[in-house]
């Protein structure tokens, strides 16, 4: 639970500069090469992931269900659900736990990385993006000091609630 | 008799809410027995004494464990009580309500204690008045008619006040007296009393159980039962039919006048004073003994009020917290207590595990011991080994899986409460409802028993203001003017289901779509394509009604939105119907979370798979020489007859279906009187599993019933045989969800 | 070693009787406090005439065999005819409670009591000085 160590330690840091208000903290994850990032708040724990069992003619997106101290929770494959590629498990994935209200749904992604604050001016909201992005992006992240690069912000509730 | 000294406070204070718990709500089931004997004109004075012992009780654990809104409470309720079971007050509809006014109470106290709910003062104030102008008492009842019998003449000195007032009002009813005598061994007294009680009562009341000091020793005594009957000692005799058990009649003196109408008869001839007198006013001790221990700062003795020893407790204000929920003003049925009453047969049934497990233990003893020999034949002792290891195995999870059904409680837990809440809301709004229960003894998770106590308490508040009309509204479509909420539980496949049905307007779908518009709940263009099931559904809308005025009930906004989203919570569903002038049904399924059954482990494609034994009725293995193709469809003949199959690793789409080699097994399922067969890789063995719920994002997967953790945290998918076999064999009606992914690792 | 015995059919009575009279408060000058717990008249029945008790504290009004009943028992008892005996009651119950002293009880303790009052009263009995607790109002441990 490495990760999640780190990410309790973002939250004490946060809360010791006093930026609480003004900074809101993503965790940022792989997906096909590319760095997404979803707010702390939206997830309810990061799993390795134990054995998977699949479940027979489940829609594309399940990869299957896992008991996670004896409740069952069922895991999409995140790129399958924004529509990537598809790939195999590796030992850095892990499983991203949502609560949608009446259950858990866990979204299997390639590795989990680090936590960033972002502040209001460093976050392009999607409807500033224009066009017709999907209900789960919620924007663009440009991180001070995250090089050329930039985070792509989701909601992951909208996902949850129909996988 | 024992138990282990030296808890902490937390352990006292659980016990405490644990019994006032349990006292609560058996005060709520015999105010319903009382409720039904004063409608029948005949009330059992037995249940007044009961109610009164379960105050008393209450008073006294209150007091002591400084919960001195109950102690106050139970105080006033126990004179009342007490005077009713005195003869003193006659018992009505009115002192009924108080009463039941009084349980609803302490429900609410006993969560204020507990700091779950605001301190409903200002109510109690409100009942303690009332109860102060109870009014109806009645003269004083007539002395002297016990001077009548040859009865020991210490007999009313051992008699409480109480019995005392049975014995005179049997007596006044012109009932003989009866002895009953008999030698118990202490061991047993209390199954043995308890056989010749039930062959008593029914034919009379019992006063009193009275050891008569001989006949007895250390491990037994001699009872003398007094008991008042109609019935002739002939009778009576032959009911109570056991060994060693003897009855005679009391006898009466003889008297040298007759009894008066009024029922005091004259003083016995008092020549020859060989009749002892019996003392017919309360025994007055001949000198003044201490009357209180200790010279502490008590109050005066013997006064009408005691105190409360306020001081010594702590003050009830840091239970009052301010209840966030909705209408905190009204109380919540579940209980406080986090205990369970546990059907005595499943810690049997435990126990006979353990018994088991200890034998297999011993086996593993002596296996040990055969180890360390320098003789020992390794397959062999592999072999033995193996076995007794499943042997733990197996009865190691059937304890775990007995300690899980221990939880399992009936519904009629739920439903009793619900019961009073009926009478309660009726009376309050002037409609009379009858609320008729049928599956009573369903057994569910007792945290879902918990849960679902709030949502039918809404359910059945919304029925009786929304559903049941008035009395003159109701005469006048001719239908009688109580009012019928039937509650009704029954298991179905892998669900509990509960319907809620009222005999009342039921809904208008017109008049609910229009109220939906007007609320802007849905568009009038979105409305046009709701289902009629969809339209009655809209009830569910977050602040929906369809009354302008909004009454008391629906007013608090608690709507039914709520009980939908709680009911999620537990991964269930709730479904309305309705037919206008009729009546409204509400369905709640429920999956049963912790539900145990015995399953046939299976292996298709390699995964591990379930089948409830329910639905198998046998296993053989597959004869692919007897498997022939019958309009597209393959079927195997067993013993002469055809049975249709299916291979379920082609049906779930496992890569290795094609590349099968080696025997196969078939499951034969039978649902209803469809059979046919499963066609799996291997049969692993038979097992008791706790199934578990897929959750809404599986939900529309066909075939699966649930899932269960296999230890080592595998998963294995319980198979819904029936919805298999409905898959398969009957065509044209199969849904896909998606197509079968070649699988991922 | 003081042995008590508690009849009462309250657990949750019988439980704060054992608390207050196994603490060590009151325990301690007796030279340590024993408290067996009957739940009825037949459970008594059974326990008494086995062992020794220095104190009988008994509630009146109980099923079956009435606290009355139990009291008489006792008193012609061969075993406890002279143990002290406590009747705990409620104010309630004032005849039964005198008729319960008439029975040949010692001492009537109305319910319900305080810690320190139910210490008083098992300590004038036991013949020992109850030790003041140290604070005032002492709650239930």
């Amino acid at each position: 639970m490495a990760v999640l160590a780190k990410v309790r330690a973002a939250k004490r840091a946060a809360m010791r500069a006093g930026e609480a208000g003004t900074r809101t903290e993503y965790i940022a994850f792989g997906l096909a090469g590319e760095t997404y990032a979803v707010p702390i708040g939206q997830l309810a724990e990061i799993l390795r992931p134990p054995p998977i069992t699949e479940v027979p003619r489940a829609p594309r997106a399940v990869i299957g269900v896992v008991s996670v101290r004896g409740r069952l929770v069922t895991v999409v494959d995140l790129r399958v659900r924004i529509r990537l590629p598809p790939a195999s498990m590796d030992r850095r994935s892990r499983i991203l736990l949502v609560d949608n209200g009446v259950e858990h749904v866990g979204f299997l992604v390639d590795d989990v990385q680090q936590v960033w604050r972002l502040a209001p001016e460093e976050i392009e909201a999607s409807n500033v993006l224009g066009g017709d992005q999907a209900a789960h992006v919620a924007g663009i992240g440009r991180p001070a000091g995250f090089e050329g690069n930039v985070l792509i912000l989701l909601d992951l509730r909208p996902l949850a609630e129909s996988a | 008799m024992n138990e282990g000294g030296g808890r902490g406070d937390g352990g006292a204070r659980d016990d405490f809410f644990s019994e006032a718990q349990e006292l609560v709500d058996g005060l709520g089931r015999d105010l319903l027995m009382l409720d039904e004997m004063l409608k029948k004109g005949h009330v059992e004075p037995e249940i007044i004494n009961d109610v009164f012992r379960g105050v008393h009780t209450l008073k006294g654990l209150s007091g002591l464990f400084g919960a001195t809104r109950m102690a106050g409470l139970s105080h006033q309720l126990e004179d009342l009580l007490d005077e009713l079971r005195l003869g003193r007050i006659d018992v009505d509809a009115g002192v009924l309500d108080l009463l039941f006014r009084a349980v609803s109470l302490y429900a609410r106290i006993l969560s204020s204690e507990k700091g779950e709910a605001e301190d409903p003062v200002h109510d109690v104030e409100q009942l303690l008045l009332a109860l102060g102008h109870v009014s109806n008492r009645r003269e004083g009842e007539g002395v002297g008619a016990v001077a009548q019998y040859e009865l020991d003449p210490g007999l009313l000195g051992v008699l409480t006040e109480y019995e005392e007032h049975r014995l005179r009002a049997n007596i006044q009813q012109g009932f003989a007296l009866y002895r009953i005598r008999a030698l118990f061994s202490l061991a047993t007294i209390d199954t043995a009393l308890d056989t010749v009680k039930a062959n008593a009562r029914p034919h009379g009341e019992i006063i009193t159980y009275l050891p008569t000091g001989s006949g007895g020793d250390a491990d037994s005594i001699e009872l003398e039962i007094l008991m008042a009957s109609k019935a002739s000692l002939g009778v009576l005799s032959k009911a109570i039919q056991t060994t060693g058990v003897s009855v005679e009649e009391v006898q009466r003196r003889a008297l040298s006048h007759s009894i008066h109408a009024t029922g005091l008869p004259n003083p016995p001839a008092d020549a020859g004073a060989a009749t002892p007198s019996i003392s017919l006013h309360p025994a007055h001790p001949r000198e003044a003994p201490p009357l209180r221990g200790g010279r502490s700062s008590a109050p005066a003795p013997l006064s009408d009020t005691p105190s409360l020893v306020a001081s010594n407790v702590p003050s009830p204000a840091t239970g009052a917290k301010t209840s966030a929920r909705p209408g905190s003003g009204e109380m919540s049925l579940r209980s406080v207590s986090q205990t369970v009453r546990v059907d005595i047969r499943k810690l049997d049934r435990l126990m006979t595990i353990v018994g088991e497990l200890a034998i297999v233990k011993t086996a593993i003893a002596k296996l040990t011991d055969r180890a360390r020999s320098r003789f020992v034949e390794t397959r062999e002792f592999a072999t033995e080994l193996g076995r007794l290891n499943r042997s733990f195995e197996r009865h190691l999870a059937q304890m775990q899986n007995g300690i899980l059904e221990v939880r399992m409680v009936p519904l009629g837990q739920a439903f009793d409460k619900l019961a009073r809440i009926v009478r309660q809301i009726s009376r309050e709004h002037s409609k009379e409802v009858n609320l008729v229960v049928t599956g009573a003894e369903t057994e569910i998770d007792k945290l879902i028993v918990e849960e679902l106590s709030d949502p039918l308490m809404h359910m059945i508040r919304n029925a009786i203001d929304h559903g049941i009309e008035a009395r003159d509204d109701r005469l006048r479509v001719g239908k009688p003017v109580v009012g019928t909420i039937a509650l009704n539980a029954f298991q179905k496949g892998n669900h509990v289901v509960i319907e809620v049905e009222d005999d009342g307007s039921g809904m208008d779908p017109k008049a609910l779509t229009a109220a939906a518009i007007r609320r802007g709940v849905v568009t009038s263009d979105e409305a046009k394509e709701l289902s009629q099931r969809e339209v009655f559904a809209l009830v569910f809308m977050p602040g929906f009604t369809t009354k302008e005025v909004a009454t008391d009930l629906s007013g608090r906004g608690v709507g039914l939105d709520i009980v939908r989203t709680n009911i999620a919570k537990l991964g269930g569903v709730v479904d309305i119907m309705s037919d206008v002038g009729i009546g409204t049904k509400m369905t709640i399924t429920l999956p049963i979370t912790l539900a145990i059954i015995n399953v046939l482990l299976v292996e298709i494609g390699g995964n591990p798979f379930a089948i409830p034994l329910a639905s198998i009725e046998e296993a053989i293995v597959l004869d692919e020489g007897a498997l022939r193709t019958i309009e597209l469809r393959e079927v195997l003949s067993v013993r002469g007859v055809s049975l249709p199959v299916c291979r379920l690793d082609r049906l779930f789409g496992f890569a290795s279906a094609d590349q099968r080699r080696g025997r196969s097994f078939v499951v034969i399922a039978q649902v209803g009187d469809r059979r046919m067969g499963l066609i799996v890789d291997e049969l692993v063995g038979q097992q008791d599993i706790v199934i578990k719920p897929l959750g809404r994002t599986l939900s529309r997967v066909r075939g699966f019933a649930g899932a269960t953790e296999l230890g080592d945290q595998r998963v294995a998918l319980v198979l819904d045989a029936a919805a298999l076999i409905e898959e398969v064999l009957v065509p044209g009606e199969t849904r896909f969800f998606g197509t079968a992914d070649a699988g991922r690792s | 070693m003081r042995r008590i015995l508690i009849v009462e059919d309250s657990g949750s009575t019988r439980a704060f009787v054992r608390a207050v009279l196994e603490a060590p408060d009151f325990a301690a000058p007796q030279g340590g406090c024993e408290v067996v717990e009957a739940s009825c008249g037949f459970d008594a029945m059974r326990l008494l005439p086995r062992d020794r008790y220095d104190l009988i504290i008994t509630d009146i009004n109980m099923t079956d065999i009435n606290g009355l009943e139990l009291i008489r028992f006792i008193r012609r008892s061969a075993h406890h005819r002279q143990t002290p005996l406590l009747v705990i009651s409620t104010l309630r119950a004032q005849q039964d409670a005198e008729r319960g002293i008439a029975l040949g009880a010692n001492v009537y303790l109305p319910k319900p009591f305080t810690p320190e009052q139910l210490r008083e009263s098992c300590a004038q009995l036991l013949g020992a000085p109850a030790r003041k607790s140290s604070e005032p109002g002492s709650r239930a441990p």
